[in-house]
Formats: structure tokens, sequence, C-alpha cells
């Protein structure tokens, strides 16, 4: 195994890729003392071992990782190795810069194909959920080889082909970051997720695309699951949550019907009550003035 | 053509149904609804999306599939789960989200009330078993407990009360549904004072108790209009899921019992007679002058299935849960009756009846190096039916049972059938309804339009679709297996209450 050690602003070899901070190979033969102490990881890092077996410390929690599995580090955890040092063995790294993922929102930058859309809806999955271990995750391995392929071997047109294997480590993180989230489960118990995140987050404009990500479905065929599980489609099941909690928030608190409308997710307190009314038969004002 | 719409709001579903005066099913609709557990004792719904649900459901199901095939409505007749309690204020404003069946916070108050001198004198006169599940027990808790909240409730309802309040504005409660509360006298029909004294309120926190063939109920102007339901709309209060799932399946007389396994499991046996059991382990609940639904119920049915095959099942396609447990089913056939001599006790949530004991807990007993994945799966499916006969062999000491008949979405399916039909060594019958519930509903409606003199006649037009015989074979290896699950479950009392205060 060739190892190699690719840094921004040093190595020529990652020149063209700016969003590339790291991309390194590492291999382990001896233990040397304090080489990996516990410290503040700065950028978005991605370690795949590919030889031996790692205890790594990220934000107090311990955790083993083997051959073939991901660790994701973000930025201001703290990382490093209880004991201070590497144990033997082999493990790649790919540090990127991501200019942002607050808020739940992934901004890969200008070179990625991602649309704007889909990197928010991957967002979603990558960042709320903060994992740091991905078991077995093959796949995004063959990615990197692929990635150390074209950096050395610089064939043409090796530059859109790096970028485009970048935003594929990407995708298939989210995919199996859904996956192993749902693997396994039955709808029921993904929709029970879904609904709890729905009721936390009434008034966000939810789109079907976004809750099938979370869910980890093509949007097909979550739309099918969804209505024959709960006897409603996506959209109108969230419409009966909405109602649900305005009406609560009628009888039991003060606040005006426009407060009501836009904290339950209405445009204005106008489709509020418009949608109110068709729905239940009476208007808000009624239902307030009966509290 | 005129037809019978049916509005059952079970625990984890609203199911409407309509039917044609002859009986036949000509329309469906389902929507889930969802239960909270904030602490693990805890289980809550919240009885704005409750109505909401029932609302969108029945709307969508009247427009969608009822006008347009010409139906016309003729009566709407109510079924619910039993045993949710929701404090509402004087304005009839929900308090919070309503407790339901399998909450179990009220654990102490049940043991101190069923400690007390009072005990006998409230199961022998309500028929309910004291136990955290009751609402006698529950309203003891809101007291004990949340003394604001109770100060502030006028009335103590179920969810099935707080729907028909939301459509008709009027406050009433069935029988059966009365019955189901520790605070209703059966023999006399009316609220207990032993059981209101000890809780410390009065008949007035509870609505008007009626028949459930009561059709005094109108639905709001501004409701039915929504809906589009026609003007002179007659509304029945109807009855529980209990009762009715037993009149659906066309039980009513000596001789006969009905088996329930949903997510929760019942035995239950229908006679003009409640069952006085001394030690207060069946439920006696009303359906119609002279005609009671006695029983025990288990939490430890269909839920479990659930459970192994959530765990420990490797689900490729995600789908629903009885597309997977009819998979589990089919498995467990791999294995000989018996499992082997593996055993499993099946109480995972505790246990209701026989055992009427909170901190039970479940156990895999008799493994063997030879024993592999499939005989755990057989095991399991064996040890719920255990369960379910346990309740139905001390049933016997009252009630002769003859034939079994079966209801619910997990006894349905055929090998559980037969093995249900070994276990108890009796013959199982198997009725064409898919919905015994709503079923049940309907026969009401059919009973109130004259269709049948009583509901002795309406039982008796519920059709067989199959009968299953036991293997007595089978039956000489379950009997021997029951006598060690018995036992074990008898001999490890203690042992549950120690391994349960691990548990926290």
């Amino acid at each position: 195994m060739n190892q190699f050690s690719y840094l921004k602003g040093k190595s020529q070899e990652i020149s063209p890729w700016p969003q590339i901070v790291e991309f390194s190979k590492v291999k382990v033969q001896t233990l040397k003392a304090n080489s990996f102490l516990m410290h503040e990881n700065t950028e978005f890092k991605f370690i795949y071992v590919t030889d031996g077996k790692y205890y790594w410390t990220i934000d107090n929690q311990t955790y083993t990782v083997f051959p073939n599995d991901v660790v994701m580090i973000w930025p201001n955890q703290i990382f490093g190795s209880l004991n201070g040092s590497f144990e033997i063995g082999a493990f790649t790294v790919l540090t990127l810069d991501i200019t942002n993922c607050k808020d739940n929102e992934l901004n890969l930058g200008d070179w990625s194909n991602i649309c704007v859309t889909e990197q928010k809806l991957m967002g979603n999955v990558i960042c709320q959920k903060m994992k740091s271990l991905i078991p077995n995750f093959k796949k995004f391995g063959e990615i990197l080889q692929k990635m150390e392929y074209e950096i050395m071997a610089n064939e043409i047109g090796y530059n859109a082909k790096v970028n485009n294997l970048i935003d594929d480590i990407w995708i298939q993180t989210t995919r199996q970051l859904s996956n192993t989230e749902n693997k396994g489960r039955i709808f029921p118990q993904t929709f029970h997720k879904l609904d709890q995140l729905l009721r936390e987050n009434i008034a966000h404009p939810w789109t079907v695309e976004e809750m099938a990500t979370i869910i980890g479905l093509g949007t097909t065929t979550f739309t099918e699951k969804f209505k024959t599980f709960s006897g409603f489609a996506p959209l109108n099941y969230l419409i009966n949550l909405r109602i649900s909690e305005a009406i609560k928030l009628l009888k039991n608190t003060d606040q005006s019907l426009t407060d009501i409308a836009l904290g339950t997710g209405f445009y204005s307190s106008q489709h509020f009550s418009t949608t109110f009314k068709k729905l239940t038969g009476f208007t808000p004002g009624l239902i307030r003035k009966n509290k | 053509m005129d037809c019978i719409l049916t509005i059952d709001i079970s625990t984890s579903s609203v199911k409407v149904c309509a039917y044609d005066f002859s009986g036949k099913l000509v329309a469906f609709r389902k929507a889930s609804l969802s239960i909270f557990y904030p602490n693990p004792d805890y289980s809550e719904q919240d009885p704005e999306h409750v109505y909401v649900t029932v609302l969108f459901v029945l709307r969508d199901f009247i427009n969608e599939q009822i006008l347009p095939s010409n139906y016309k409505i003729e009566t709407i007749v109510f079924s619910a789960s039993m045993h949710s309690v929701l404090p509402v204020n004087n304005k009839g404003v929900p308090i919070g989200n309503a407790m339901i069946w399998s909450d179990n916070r009220a654990k102490k108050e049940a043991d101190l009330i069923k400690e007390s001198e009072y005990a006998n004198q409230i199961y022998q006169n309500t028929g309910t078993p004291i136990h955290a599940m009751s609402p006698l027990a529950k309203i003891k808790w809101i007291k004990n407990n949340q003394p604001e909240r109770f100060k502030k409730a006028s009335k103590f309802i179920s969810l099935k009360e707080y729907i028909i309040y939301q459509f008709t504005n009027q406050y009433v409660i069935d029988y059966s549904m009365a019955s189901a509360t520790g605070f209703f006298n059966i023999k006399e029909k009316k609220w207990e004072e032993m059981s209101l004294y000890i809780s410390g309120i009065d008949s007035s926190y509870f609505s008007d108790a009626v028949s459930v063939f009561n059709s005094d109920l109108k639905f709001k102007p501004n409701i039915a209009k929504a809906l589009n339901l026609p003007k002179n709309t007659k509304v029945l209060v109807g009855s529980t899921d209990g009762c009715l799932a037993t009149l659906g399946s066309g039980v009513f007389k000596e001789g006969q019992a009905t088996i329930s396994i949903t997510y929760s499991g019942a035995v239950r046996v229908a006679g003009d007679k409640f069952i006085n059991d001394n030690d207060q382990r069946f439920f006696n609940y009303i359906l119609d002058d002279d005609i009671y639904i006695s029983g025990g119920p288990t939490n430890n049915a269909g839920v479990v299935l659930e459970w192994f095959s959530s765990h420990f099942r490797n689900h490729k396609i995600i789908h629903d849960f009885e597309d997977v447990v009819e998979g589990l089913f089919k498995e467990a056939t791999l294995v000989k009756s018996g499992s082997d001599g593996l055993l499993f006790l099946p109480y995972l949530l505790g246990e209701r009846a026989p055992i009427w004991n909170s901190n039970a807990r479940g156990s895999y007993f008799g493994i063997n190096i030879k024993h592999e994945s499939k005989h755990f799966l057989r095991a399991t499916i064996e040890g719920v039916i255990f369960e379910i006969y346990s309740i139905g062999k001390i049933l016997e000491d009252y009630r002769k049972i003859d034939q079994l008949h079966l209801t619910g979405k997990y006894a349905s399916l055929p090998i559980c059938a037969s093995i249900i039909s070994d276990v108890f060594g009796k013959k199982v019958k198997l009725s064409d309804e898919v919905e015994n519930v709503n079923k049940g509903a309907a026969l009401l409606g059919m009973i109130d339009a004259g269709v049948f003199k009583n509901i002795e006649e309406a039982a008796l037009s519920i059709n067989e679709k199959s009968v299953f015989e036991p293997n007595m074979a089978n039956n000489e290896v379950y009997k021997k297996l029951f006598n060690i699950f018995e036992r074990l479950t008898l001999k490890m009392r203690e042992e549950f209450e120690l391994i349960e205060q691990l548990q926290h």
C-alpha cells in the first residue's frame, strides 16, 4: 500500500480542488506516544479504516472502529484517542471544506453538481443526525480508491471526475445513513419517528420529498406506504396535525389568529381560516368563542 | 340504497365501514392514530388529533366512497376501545391528553384500592377488575398526582364520549363503556356509590349512561354539512370494541367463546349473568339488558409477535406488521408442535388476566444446544397462545366452552387458528367477517331498524368461513408444556418483582 499525504496549500496534487483540505492514506506500523492526543477538530473530516482496530473518542464517547467503517468528525468536536496514540493499522483521511452545516443545511459550494434543494435535504439527514460512526460502508472505500487513482493518473477529465466523486461521497453517505437508520424497521416504526418530527416542527414548510428522504425511501414508494398506513396522503396528514394543533391553541391560549396561523404552518390567517372552516365546519373564531 | 355507517375508534386506528341492510360490508376506510409514551408507564392520545382524524376520515369516506356509489347513510353507530380517561373543564375543553387502556401509571393506586376493605364490594358491583387500566385507578392517580388538573376537571370522559360530544354537543356514555370504568354498578345500571366515595367525586363527573341502542343524539348542523350527512341521519351511541367483537364473531350463548388477538388479546364469553370471580380475575361488561360479556384480557398478544419480528428478524423490504407476522407464522411451521421442548413466558408488558401482575416479565425456558432461531420463533407464538389458554381454562370453571370463535388480525391467520385449536383441544371457527367490531356495530344498527328481533338473532347471522378440528396428539404435547408454563409463572412471582426493580 502506498501511503500519501496531500494537504491544501502544500500539495500541488490537490490544488485543482479547493474544497479538499486533506487527503491522506496512513499506515501505522509502530505505536508512537502522544501521536494522537485529544484535540479540537477544525474542518469536516471523514476517516475510512482499511486495517486494524481503533478506539477513537469523539466528544466523550468512545467508538470501536473496524475495517470498512467510516468515522465522521464535525468541526469543533473533540477528537482523539484516550491513550494518546494510534493503534497499528491503516486508514484514509478525507477532510473537506463545507462552507456551512449550520441549521441542518449542507452548503457544498459552486463546484458541486448537486442542486441546492437536494443539498438541503441531504443536510437534513446528515447534519440532523450528527452521527459519528457509519459501520460497514465499503462503498465509501471504493470511492476513495477511485479518487486516489484520478488524482495520481491525471487522465483527461480528471478534474471533473474528482468533483463528481466528492459529490458521490455526500450522496452515498446520505443514503447509507437513512438506510442504516431505517433498515429492518417496519413502516409503522419509521412512521412514528416522522410523525414526531412533524409535530415538533409543525410550522416548517414541509415537502413530500423532504419527508421521504428522512424515512429513506423514494418519493413514490414513500407516498404509497404513508397513505396505506396513515389513511391520508402525506400533506393531508400534515394538515390534520396543523388543524389539531390550532384547535388546541384556540381553546387554550389567547394567541391571535395570525400567530396561530403562522405558528402552525399556514401562510396567513386568511388561508388558515378558510382551510379551517372547510375542514371542520366551523370558523376558528367560533371555536375560540366557545372555549 | 340505504346503509349503516359504523365508526370504530380503536387504539391504533379509526376504522369506518358501511354495511347494507343485509349486513354486507360495502365500503371500508382506515386512518392511523398516534400513541405517545412520555414515560415508560404512560400511554396517551391527543384528543384533538383523534377528533380531527375521525372527522377527516369520515369526510373522505363519505365523499369519496359512499356518495359516488349512491348509498344513503341511514344510521351511524359508534364503537371504541375501553378504559380511556380524559378530564375536561366546564367548557368541554380537554385538560391535557387522554390516558388510554395501556397506561400503567396508576399501579400503586390500583394496589391500594385492591387491598382496601372496599375492594370486594367494588368488584362485585362494577364487574371490573381493580387494575391500573381501570378509570377508577386512573382518576385516583390524577387526584393524587395532579391536584391542579383534578380541580379544573368538571368531567372525566372517555375518548369516545369526547368525539360524540364534539359531534353532537352532548355528553353520553353507553352501558358497555360505563361498565368498563370501575364506577358503574352493572346490577342497577347506575354510578356506584362506593367507587365515587373513594374517589371523592359524584355522579355529575360522568356522562349520562344510556343503552347501546340510544338514538337521541343529533349531529351539529355545521358538522353534518361539512360531512355531507343527510339531515335526519340516526345516531346510535353504540358500544365498545370488546363487546362488539364478541357479537360480531357470532358469540352469544353458552358453549361459545371468542378469542381475540390483535395488539392485545382477550378471551370472552357472553351470558345472561355476570361472572363473580372470587379472585376478581374477570371483567363483566353490559352489552344489553341481560347480556353480559365476560372474560379476561392479556397485554401480551400481537405486540409480542411484533416485538419478536422487529428485533429478531431482518426485513429486507420495509412493510407492514400484518405481512411480517404472517411470514412469522409460515416460518413457524418448520418446527414441530411444542417447539421441541422450548417454552416461552410472554409477559413483556406485565400481565392482566389471569395473574394480574404488572411486574411479570418474559422468559425462555428449557433452551438446549439443538434449539435454533426458528424454535424461538415457534415458542414465542406458542407462549402467547398458552397465555390465552390460561385465561380460557379458568373461564371454564364458570362457563362450558365447546367451540372457539376467532377475531382480530392475528388470531384469524389459519396457522394461528390451528395452533389455538390444538392447544385448547377444541373446535375453532373463523367467520367470514374481517372487521368483527364494526360488524358488531352494524348488527346493533340492524336490530334497531328491525331487521333482527334481538341480539341472539343478530349473532346467528354471522357465517363461518372455516372450521379447524384439533389434532389431539399435538394437544397431548401442549398439555404437558402448559403444565410447566403454569408452574413457572407461579414459581417466579418473587423473581418477577426482583428483576422488575432492575428495569427502571
